[in-house]
């Protein structure tokens, strides 16, 4: 535990405090003990590790507080708040808030602001567009990365598929060329996975913020030039009657980017890692693909991959009978909700058929992730197409590489599989 | 068998609509604005799963019968 610092947050008196390190969790297995372990202590408590925040773990309390998005924040523009998260070179909608300028947009935006902007990624993913315009190019994706290693029976299927999809998917509807495809991914991948603590986390910084240099030169060049892709819609898009601010359109593709390219690539490695461990399940789905729909809300809720989430408290509130001051952080759990004994029986295991399943994988609120629906169509085409061609795939389980850092993210970054060699597609 | 929508409340995340795809209507921005005042009776099952799938607990199925009003939400 860190002693607190001048400029965190201090500690309430009369409340449950516990050390709770996030970063210092190693693996999944071990951060959804450790959440277990503090849902069994109390729906909300005090850790002053990070700066000092309180940590919501219910599955009851983590709803109220991302409805209560009036007084939750997610906006960078409580900046004068001291501790952490107040910082303007600070994330503040990471639960650790992470170094780094590049604005995600609207993610950190809060109502009215907010508005105008997830008007335009809502018009863009609502779940008309995604079957009328993505969907192709999904299934487009999914059949030629199969196709690339189905005659050979082995692949690394996160960067075959987990990986390779997603980042086709959304860096060709940007607009990148196909050559930075590649490097775009690995660096959300890296700088998620892998920081801190990984001997190559410097780089890893390096290669984000290259990311992010590249789409100021590729926004401002299209503010110029305008071109028919995605990046060149939102570097001009109109928003309240004027061109967005350039710093604005920034952080649209920021958002887009790293909302896209690495969080389907987590639940879907986590699937493909289960379905290996599980026979049974792979075995029922193999036998009733028409299960597919509820098994993928099963896999998100047990795999959610994005698992907490930052929030400052901007005015005195209650969560869960507790009082929160103003300029507290607040960190929220959607994996421990997700993993909530009273809002799901047998929380721990897989239940194929679970219904209802109202998990909060892709949040709630307002700032329900935008690209939910893009992100379950890519889940369920690679499901659905590895279930087809690769029915009998085996991983070569002492060559499995687990993310080291699952504070925000969770999933596999190596899963090589071997499996009975078949056709092309295309 | 009535459906009411809390529009405020929707945030989009389409649930009712893979659990009820005849019942439910989305606008072009993905939200649900869907109020029927009776839903014809072999509808009635998917009007029902699709407010259970709710995360949002947006959706209210008014039951009425000879006895009665019953509100789930």
């Amino acid at each position: 535990m860190t002693t607190s610092k001048s400029g965190a947050n201090e500690r309430p008196e009369g409340v449950p405090v516990v050390d709770f390190d996030l970063p210092s969790f190693k693996g999944v297995a071990e951060s959804n003990a450790a959440w277990a372990k503090l849902r069994a202590t109390s729906p909300v408590v005090w850790s002053d590790d990070n700066g000092g925040a309180w940590i919501v773990s219910s599955y009851d309390a983590v709803s109220e507080a991302f409805r209560n998005w009036q007084v939750l924040r997610s906006g960078r523009a409580v900046r004068t708040i001291p501790g952490p998260g107040g910082s303007p070179d600070l994330l503040p909608i990471n639960a650790v808030p992470v170094n780094t300028t590049a604005m995600m947009i609207p993610e950190e935006l809060d109502p009215p602001l907010w508005h105008p902007y997830r008007r335009i990624f809502n018009e863009l993913l609502s779940p008309k567009k995604v079957e009328g315009t993505l969907y192709p190019r999904v299934k487009y994706w999914v059949t030629k990365f199969i196709d690339d290693v189905i005659e050979s029976g082995k692949c690394d299927i996160v960067e075959t598929l987990a990986s390779g999809v997603p980042g086709a998917v959304v860096l060709e509807w940007l607009g990148f060329p196909e050559h930075e495809w590649h490097r775009f991914s690995a660096a959300f991948h890296n700088s998620s996975a892998y920081v801190p603590g990984a001997p190559n986390a410097q780089h890893y910084l390096d290669e984000l913020e290259w990311a992010f240099d590249r789409i100021k030169e590729e926004v401002a060049d299209l503010r110029e030039r305008p071109r028919d892709n995605l990046t060149s819609y939102l570097a001009n898009v109109t928003v309240n009657g004027e061109r967005v601010p350039y710093e604005f359109a920034t952080g649209m593709v920021n958002l887009a980017m790293s909302g896209g390219v690495d969080t389907t690539t987590s639940v879907t490695s986590s699937a493909f890692v289960h379905l290996h461990y599980h026979p049974e399940d792979r075995r029922r789905l193999l036998d009733e693909p028409e299960l597919i729909d509820s098994a993928i809300e099963e896999f998100l809720r047990l795999y959610p991959p994005a698992r907490t989430h930052g929030r400052t408290v901007v005015e005195d509130t209650e969560l869960a009978g507790f009082k929160l001051r103003k300029n507290d952080r607040v960190i929220l759990s959607e994996v421990s909700a997700c993993h909530d004994e009273v809002a799901f029986p047998d929380a721990n295991k897989f239940v194929i058929d679970r219904f209802p399943n109202r998990h909060l994988a892709f949040g709630l609120g307002p700032h329900r992730c935008a690209g939910s629906h893009i992100g379950r169509a890519m889940f369920k085409e690679m499901l659905t197409q590895v279930l087809e061609r690769m029915p009998d795939y085996r991983l070569i389980e002492e060559e499995l590489e687990e993310y080291p850092n699952c504070t925000a993210l969770g999933g596999w970054s190596k899963v090589p599989i071997t499996f009975t060699p078949g056709k092309r597609r295309l | 068998m009535k459906v009411l929508v809390r529009a405020n409340r929707c945030q989009g995340h389409a649930r009712c609509l893979a659990e009820g795809p005849e019942v439910y209507v989305l606008d072009d921005l993905g939200y649900n604005s869907t109020n029927i005042d009776n839903v014809p009776p072999h509808l009635r099952e998917q009007a029902r799963r699709g407010a259970m799938a709710c995360p949002e607990r947006a959706i209210a199925i008014i039951e009425e019968s000879g006895s009665g009003a019953k509100a789930s939400r």
